[in-house]
């Protein structure tokens, strides 16, 4: 393979900027079948083994009895039997000598090598997915996660497919293809718009990833002296410490430098002679290009040595945030990995020697990120150092007037110049607003229910009569609403009811030994983030402390709903329960925020009794808590045993959280009601802020009083809404058998990535949407969708007729590029006027005293 | 890369087996690398010159060129002093793979003896030198 082809640095922009098609069939490819196989792969090999799933795989390394590195290689399971492991090209002869001297321990074990028979493609870079979407025949791409694996066919080949690659890009894949077919396919993908990329431009990427490459960062240092392989930041993700594992080559030393390695976090650096140097990215300041072998020097002392470096280009970008845009622009800087002694920190300045002169240089986090796809970005070391904007002291009259004037531009804007379309907001009613601000808004109300007082309610505070009696009316009203018999109201937010209500599960999950350590939840089956799971129901989000580690995958006990393939809005029953029988969840999460379907609540429900698994099924209602009832969905009746939720979404409310539960005291689970209790107070909240809470009530009231007619109106409305789209030739996601839409929402695709400057555009059109990942891509930054709800303009009176007229409006901006504002100012003025709350004369007289006590 | 009969090598220059290539203008001699060098090493991305006013022997180390796989030093054809140095290789090194003859020059030396140029090798005599 040629080092270049149509020069390294343009090669290198190509990949980052559009895409770039490798030839890695140079690397060795070893295949494993047999019952040994993960047996032998775990003692091998650094990481996991067993923690693969089909259709996933993982970095790992080929250690030696001392915890250096054989080779790093990549380990692939794309079918049940078999794994597949991609290693160096110049150690595939070392690598499988190794190997066969391992394997006579092994019995049920079988090792080909099949180089020769199989091609390996590497396509990478932003456009790579809408690419082989192209020219895909049969076959769905990977999970848009790294690491996770899918089969295809194209042109009648069979291709076996990876989310992996070698340049640190987040739209990568690489192919694995038959030698018979795979020339075909390398000039269909040259052919549909691609360039084929040298080796020298696969070194420039991965040095810019700091990725590290066998024989630099691992392998053997310049003078001789073995790499051990903690050195590589990427080992905390290779090396596993699963209790799973067992016994491995190299674990005793490989422990040994992971707990150096820990105290070295902690700048701590009494064990530093265990992991004496650490391989970092470094970037120059002063002329001239390090080349790996270079000195390193601090001062007068030799630090380390260059282990890789060049002179890399990068895109320029102008713009902050989400909006920034390429300039067209590329410039180039010199960077390096450099393996340095392990006490250095991030911003130490060092020096290079470069052929007798010393350059200037410094220790970066990173040279690159890669966690906003569709493409990665540069970072150069002047941009680590942006100082933060200062703002501008003013005199006190300016700031005030300031802050009021742009107050009461932004509510004219919103409340009566735009279309909110957002599916988690709402406007309270006047009535509500008001009521907010009375004197409770001020004022704090801690109480808690006490035994030794047949659970009477002790308020810690005098004064609060009023807003007692306030919280049992409220209380009242959800039971009422959500048909359960117990309500939770102090909560102040959606995020803060699921986390309460976690909390709650491992206090009651303990509650007969509270002297051990607290266990988290086993196991808990959400929607993935990705299919539309809400934050809060996410390891990364609320449920993060109080859910077990699973000690096969080392990561979040957590396993998500399986979807439809064609429809990946919706859960399929049937594979959910195999994952039920599989991994027997002690708590069930329904919900999201990007909803189209009915959640399978009683279907669940009752496969869950039939088998007879120990398991709480609980419903986060964030966005659908409006939607309770016979047109949507009636959660207790369908057998959820908890249900979460915000008040301020589909629902009329303040903005605050609520948690409903269908225990009975008599029930072996009315203990989880009570540490759901106690986690509201004094768990989440001690101040449950009382103004919001009164303003509640009388949302609770309007709901009660007008859900009928509402409810109806928000999902007929959505349907509609949905329908007119697509009929004006937008993309809408969802079932047409069903008007796309079970609920409030309407999903809109609007492009891969497009997302964010699509729904910017309609903001300056003051239609207010917001941009949502589709399933199928990779992150909120490659957003295709926009996410819309009916809920509040059908709050304001739009009725069939004015959704139809809205669609060929946002279809005027989206699809025409047309400029709509002025038509949606005056669209806008004739929904002004809020239905579904309490009007007339009567209450105009209640709100005029209202308002003149404030 | 390219083919020999591909390269640019203009007639009215010099060459040496260095891959330098030299050129009289009126007292002076400018020296660069040629269109084999340049197409060898890639995309260049940074040029090390020395400071007007040193001097050199012929065959002395005059700077460094890199691209982004390798570092080539560079060699004086023959001996002289700094006249002028090419500053805008600072800013755009990529000028001596677009222009090696022109906007990718290097140096100006004030030669030791302007006759030696003629000991160096003509375009024909460099390409048989190529062939090898």
């Amino acid at each position: 393979m040629r080092v270049h082809k149509t020069g390294i640095v343009q090669e290198h922009l190509m990949t980052r900027k559009q895409s770039g098609l490798f030839d890695v069939s140079h690397m060795g490819r070893f295949v494993f079948r047999g019952k040994d196989a993960v047996p032998f792969l775990q003692y091998v090999l650094t990481n996991n083994s067993a923690a693969l799933e089909i259709e996933e795989s993982q970095y790992t390394i080929i250690p030696n009895e001392r915890g250096g590195a054989i080779d790093d290689a990549y380990l692939y399971r794309f079918k049940e039997e078999e794994y597949l492991l991609v290693v160096n090209a110049s150690n595939r002869q070392k690598d499988w000598n190794h190997f066969q001297s391992e394997l006579k321990r092994f019995d049920d074990l079988e090792m080909t090598d099949r180089t020769m028979d199989i091609a390996m493609l590497s396509l990478q870079g932003p456009a790579s997915k809408e690419l082989l979407l192209g020219i895909i025949d049969s076959g769905y791409l990977p999970e848009p996660t790294r690491n996770s694996l899918g089969t295809i066919t194209i042109n009648n080949a069979e291709i076996l497919i990876a989310r992996t690659g070698y340049t640190g890009e987040p739209v990568c894949f690489e192919l694995f293809i038959e030698n018979k077919d795979a020339l075909m396919i390398f000039d269909l993908l040259i052919e549909k718009g691609t360039v084929p990329i040298g080796l020298g431009a696969r070194d420039t990427l991965r040095l810019e990833a700091s990725l590290p490459l066998y024989g630099h960062e691992l392998g053997e240092d310049p003078e001789g002296n073995e790499i051990p392989i903690f050195a590589c930041g990427l080992s905390k993700f290779a090396v596993s410490s699963s209790p799973l594992k067992g016994n491995f080559i190299g674990k005793d030393p490989l422990v040994t430098q992971f707990e150096a390695l820990k105290k070295i976090a902690n700048r701590d650096y009494s064990q530093i002679e265990n992991l004496p140097r650490l391989v970092r990215p470094v970037a120059l300041t002063g002329k001239g290009l390090a080349r790996a072998g270079f000195k390193v020097f601090r001062g007068d002392k030799h630090i380390g040595f260059v282990t890789s470096g060049t002179m890399v280009p990068f895109w320029e970008y102008q713009g902050e945030g989400i909006e920034s845009d390429l300039t067209g622009k590329n410039g180039r800087r010199a960077i390096c990995l450099a393996l340095l002694d392990s006490n250095l920190i991030d911003g130490d300045k060092i020096q290079i020697e470069i052929r007798g002169k010393m350059t200037d240089a410094v220790i970066v986090p990173y040279h690159m990120r890669s966690e906003a796809p569709p493409a990665a970005r540069a970072i150069t070391y002047k941009m680590l150092r942006m100082e933060k904007k200062e703002i501008k002291e003013s005199k006190v009259l300016e700031k005030v007037s300031h802050l009021t004037s742009k107050a009461m531009t932004n509510t004219i804007w919103r409340q009566q110049e735009c279309i909110n379309l957002i599916p988690s907001e709402q406007t309270m009613s006047p009535m509500t607003r008001l009521l907010s601000i009375q004197d409770p808004v001020g004022r704090y109300a801690e109480h808690k229910p006490v035994k030794a007082f047949s659970e009477a309610d002790v308020f810690y505070y005098q004064g609060t009569d009023f807003i007692a009696e306030v919280e049992a009316l409220l209380v009242n009203e959800f039971r009422k609403y959500l048909g359960c018999e117990e309500a939770e109201t102090r909560i102040i937010s959606g995020q803060m009811a699921n986390t309460a209500v976690f909390s709650a599960m491992v206090d009651y999950i303990n509650r007969t030994d509270r002297k051990i350590e607290q266990r988290r939840i086993r196991k808990v089956l959400n929607n993935h983030i990705i299919k539309g799971g809400h934050l809060s129901a996410q390891p990364m989000g609320a449920l993060r402390d109080y859910v077990a580690r699973d000690p096969k995958t080392e990561k979040p006990s957590v396993v998500n709903f399986p979807v439809h393939k064609d429809n990946p809005y919706k859960i399929d029953v049937e594979a959910c329960k195999n994952i039920i029988v599989g991994h027997k969840p002690e708590l069930i999460i329904f919900g999201k925020s990007m909803t189209l379907h009915h959640e399978p609540v009683a279907a669940i429900r009752s496969f869950i009794n039939d088998q007879s698994i120990d398991c709480t099924i609980m419903y986060d209602m964030a966005h659908v808590l409006g939607l309770v009832g016979p047109y949507f969905q009636e959660p207790f009746k369908e057998g959820a045993d908890l249900v979460t939720g915000s008040t301020h979404k589909t629902f009329f409310g303040t903005q605050r959280g609520v948690i409903g539960a269908n225990f009975k005291e008599t029930d072996a689970r009315f203990e989880l009601w009570e540490a759901i209790q106690r986690r509201a107070f004094p768990g989440s909240v001690s101040n449950h802020h009382l103004g919001t809470m009164l303003g509640l009530l009388l949302s609770a009231y309007e709901m009660n009083h007008f859900k009928d007619e509402y409810q109806k109106k928000v999902l007929s409305n959505a349907k509609i809404f949905a329908g007119a789209l697509n009929e004006c030739g937008l993309s809408v996601a969802g079932d047409p058998d069903i008007s796309y839409t079970q609920t409030h929402q309407a999903i809109l695709n609007v492009g891969y990535a497009k997302g964010p400057a699509i729904a910017k555009q309609l903001e300056a059109n003051n239609i207010i949407v917001n941009y949502q990942a589709a399933p199928e891509e990779e992150g909120f930054t490659a957003s295709g969708s926009l996410r819309m709800g009916a809920q509040e303009m059908t709050r304001f009176g739009m009725e069939k007729e004015d959704f139809q007229e809205l669609a060929q409006l946002i279809h005027d901006v989206v699809a025409n590029n047309k400029s709509v504002k002025d038509k949606v100012i005056s669209f806008r003025k004739r929904f002004l006027e809020m239905k579904y709350c309490f009007s007339g004369d009567e209450y105009e007289n209640i709100i005029q005293k209202l308002h003149d006590l404030i | 890369m390219k083919e020999l009969n591909e390269l640019n090598l203009p007639e009215d220059l010099r060459y040496t087996e260095d891959h330098e290539w030299v050129r009289t203008e009126s007292a002076n001699v400018k020296i660069g690398i040629d269109d084999y060098a340049q197409d060898q090493l890639g995309d260049i991305v940074f040029v090390e010159l020395p400071q007007v006013g040193d001097k050199f022997a012929k065959g002395d180390e005059f700077g460094t060129v890199e691209s982004v796989k390798a570092v080539s030093e560079l060699y004086m054809p023959i001996g002289g002093e700094i006249f002028a140095i090419n500053e805008n290789l600072e800013e755009t090194p990529e000028s001596v793979n677009s222009s090696p003859y022109d906007d990718g020059w290097m140096i100006e030396i004030k030669p030791d003896d302007p006759a030696k140029i003629e000991s160096l090798m003509d375009k024909n005599a460099y390409l048989e030198m190529l062939k090898g």
